[in-house]
């Protein structure tokens, strides 16, 4: 058993002390700050109808444990769900397969470790939530269990329930990391959104917010008297704050069957891990590489079985950056799964022919979004593949290198948007075609940036995706490729922010080659 | 062609230096590094190779001082590092164009010198498949092509046998000697036989300094008179150990036959002929 815990505890350790957990822990505190608006916000996180409750200990300790729940939920998989991966890149998974432990050990320890890593951030934002009460509260004193029961029993089981998954898609789909994120983002839908309001089925939503949520909307309609539904939302709703009206929450006491649910999900979890222990490859992966790839026609066998430097041909010096444009765009097509082009493929040609207000707004942002994997390591790949060596001693390489690797970058998002790019051409709109060559060039700066600055790519990962998702339901100021705004003064707002994100970039991995 | 290393430090905290107040000339021919794990060898490398900036001191190449003009070692280095990696999507020809682009050479020789390079290698026959499916042998091969695309007139090789069959290593020894004729090598390694054989100096190198440096002649005399063979009993071998530099154990049907170094030898023991292995040892062991 000591031996187990040690095992949890060393994997928690090196995934928490890292540079890129760190910024994580901040940017968790400073989304957690938005999570009560302050007084005088312009925007709502929890609101039914026109109400929202007072700032009292319950208000504070529920709204902020339900938007952990969900948040954290969706968020906190595309963080963890690299932990069987690791193993596998840094060959600790090698002298895993090795020893003694089984397979339902191992992945329980990741589920462990990966629920440890999310329940220190839930830990950041419990504590934020305490320091938002002493900043904002009505006048009212702290209530300590209003904090701790709701999070103990809405997000902490989810979170849970995520590590397992986490696992459970790393098991399944193996390397197929675009699988994983688009498959998991398809269940969260299902389960956040799908599930029945009725409240004998509470026990059945496994982030827990429903019936908090339902209590409140009760509340609210007893103070309104109205019979039917009121509208409740969550997120960031921006405006419509003059007509907000206050009204008590304290809290509810929850029923003993919804307390066991959220039991039952944590076992289910561990049932699940069970089930799916038989299908893990325990580190026995062949590397599925392609067989062959093409190479010039004149290498024919000469049988010289040795360098003789005399007959070498001299080097001709060639500064210019074609070649490392032309390898980069070469690696941009290769990473990943060949057959993922499909789904490319499917999206260009969605651009090309349905209609213009869905094509740009929703479409684009999409499909460029799928090219995650592709741009998150677009500059620290040298240090990802160990190549810095060779990559860092070359001839100017921030000029150089890092300028080919965003022209490239920014070439393969064009062309993705190539065919709306042309519909809008024959439509004489260059406002939007600047628009989206400008979002290009900014979505992979923001990539190329982050991953010089963290060293790492699971940042820039989570942050297009919140940035997409933003897209999607079309929150205007995460508009960087302008479906939403159509002025000039909003592109050049965009080329500022592109200009600062390429100057700190550059700047950066300049201050890393000389340091 | 001249790279001197002027009192060159490297301090990670208040205690701890990975080089400290190191100098050394080097001239054309073959320099062999010696020195134990964690002696300073692969941070005094990366320092050449401009990877790492010096806290102290300079390094100067031609009188050219390449902590402020890096590009200018850049453009005549060849580096192959200790532990390198490569984007396993490409294939070795690729990944040669690719590194070459990086060095900033092209033109119309180019594919041909990989070719010669590859052939040279004996990859010529996995060119077209993925590095990623390479032996660790094989990687190491693409590795010490690359450094030759750019003609170069450094060559730093950090730990280059690791992988490589004997034959290989044959191979790779004749090939730095045929470089040696017009380049500067640097050599590392912590394994001695890899470097008796070519080098035309030898510098060890213990705890981020320089113990010596010298030619192997020179190295040697350090030893000379003082290398012994005796056999002991299996028992004794500790002790012996505490009295004396033990640089080898063998065993035997009479006991333990020991190849040891020391100014005292004890009674019955032959007198041996001294080789770089057992100077590379005295040095490290009584500094």
């Amino acid at each position: 058993m000591k031996t187990f815990l040690s095992t949890i505890k060393f994997d928690y350790l090196q995934r928490t002390r890292s540079y890129s957990f760190l910024i994580t822990l901040c940017i968790s505190l400073a989304i957690a700050y938005t999570f009560v608006p302050e007084p005088n916000a312009t925007y709502s996180t929890i609101r039914i109808a026109d109400h929202v409750g007072y700032y009292n200990s319950a208000w504070f300790g529920y709204v902020t444990a339900i938007m952990t729940s969900i948040f954290l939920s969706l968020i906190g998989f595309y963080l963890i769900n690299n932990s069987i991966n690791k193993d596998e890149i840094t060959k600790i998974g090698h002298i895993t397969a090795s020893t003694p432990i089984t397979n339902f050990r191992y992945l329980l320890s990741k589920v462990l470790s990966n629920f440890l890593v999310l329940l220190t951030i839930v830990c950041i934002i419990f504590l934020m939530s305490i320091l938002l009460f002493f900043l904002y509260n009505d006048g009212y004193s702290l209530e300590i269990l209003d904090f701790l029961i709701p999070y103990f029993l809405i997000p902490i089981p989810a979170m849970f329930v995520i590590s397992v998954l986490a696992i459970i898609f790393e098991v399944i789909f193996r390397k197929y990391s675009i699988i994983q994120n688009i498959g998991f983002f398809f269940l969260f839908s299902v389960l956040a959104f799908s599930s029945s309001n009725q409240e004998t089925q509470y026990e059945l939503d496994p982030f827990g917010t429903k019936i908090v949520m339902h209590h409140m909307e009760e509340t609210v309609r007893d103070i309104i008297q109205v019979e039917e539904q009121t509208n409740l939302s969550i997120g960031y709703v921006l405006g419509n704050i003059e007509e907000t009206q206050k009204f008590e929450f304290n809290g509810l006491s929850f029923p003993v069957s919804f307390i066991a649910s959220r039991l039952m999900w944590m076992l289910l979890g561990l049932i699940l891990i069970v089930i799916i222990t038989p299908l893990f490859h325990r580190f026995n992966m062949k590397e599925k590489l392609r067989n062959t790839i093409s190479t010039p026609k004149f290498l024919q066998k000469e049988n010289n079985q040795e360098i003789i430097l005399s007959e070498l041909k001299k080097s001709n010096t060639d500064y210019r950056i074609f070649s490392l444009v032309k390898t980069e765009l070469m690696l941009l097509y290769r990473k990943g799964k060949r057959w993922l082009w499909i789904i490319n493929i499917i999206g260009f040609v969605l651009l090309a022919f349905i209609p213009m207000d869905i094509a740009y707004p929703l479409i684009l942002p999409i499909l460029w979004f799928l090219q995650v994997h592709r741009l998150s390591e677009i500059s620290s790949k040298e240090v990802y593949n160990n190549v810095h060596h060779f990559a860092f001693t070359s001839h100017k390489p921030l000029r150089r290198l890092l300028t080919s690797q965003i022209i490239a970058g920014t070439i393969l998002m064009i062309l993705l948007a190539l065919p709306l790019i042309v519909r809008f051409f024959i439509l004489f709109d260059l406002l939007s075609n600047l628009n989206i060559v400008v979002g290009a060039i900014f979505i992979v700066l923001l990539g190329s940036t982050i991953g010089i600055v963290t060293k790492g790519k699971k940042l820039f990962e989570i942050l297009f995706f919140m940035i997409t998702y933003a897209n999607i339901n079309k929150i205007p100021f995460t508009d960087y490729f302008g479906g939403l705004h159509h002025n000039s003064n909003y592109l050049i707002y965009l080329i500022m922010i592109t200009v600062i994100l390429g100057t700190i970039g550059f700047l950066t991995r300049g201050y890393q080659l000389r340091n | 062609m001249k790279l001197e290393i002027k009192n060159v430090s490297k301090k990670y905290n208040r205690n701890k230096y990975g080089l400290k107040d190191f100098s050394i000339t080097i001239e054309k021919g073959i320099l062999g590094l010696l020195g134990p794990n964690g002696a300073g060898k692969s941070t005094l490398l990366k320092m050449i190779a401009t990877i790492s900036k010096p806290t102290d001191g300079t390094i100067i190449l031609n009188r050219n001082n390449i902590l402020k003009d890096a590009n200018y070692i850049r453009k005549q280095l060849g580096f192959l590092p200790q532990d390198f990696g490569v984007y396993p999507n490409l294939n070795a020809f690729e990944f040669l164009e690719y590194i070459a682009a990086l060095k900033g050479i092209g033109g119309p020789n180019l594919k041909t010198k990989i070719q010669q390079l590859l052939e040279g290698l004996n990859l010529l026959d996995a060119a077209n498949k993925p590095i990623g499916s390479y032996s660790g042998g094989m990687k190491q091969r693409v590795g010490i092509a690359q450094t030759l695309l750019n003609d170069p007139k450094i060559v730093i090789f950090d730990e280059p046998t690791v992988g490589l069959d004997p034959e290989e290593r044959v191979r790779f020894r004749n090939l730095i000697s045929d470089l040696a004729q017009d380049c500067i090598v640097i050599l590392s390694s912590h394994i001695v036989s890899d470097i008796d054989t070519i080098a035309d100096q030898v510098a060890v190198m213990k705890n981020g300094g320089l113990l010596s440096q010298g030619n192997q002649e020179q190295l040697i005399k350090l030893v000379d008179q003082k290398v012994f063979e005796t056999i002991i009993n299996k028992e004794e071998l500790k002790n012996f150990k505490d009295n004396h530099i033990v640089v080898s154990t063998a065993r035997k049907v009479q006991g333990l036959s020991i190849r040891y170094i020391s100014e005292n030898p004890i009674t019955g023991s032959t007198s041996k002929k001294a080789n770089l292995e057992d100077a590379y040892l005295y040095l490290t062991k009584i500094n």
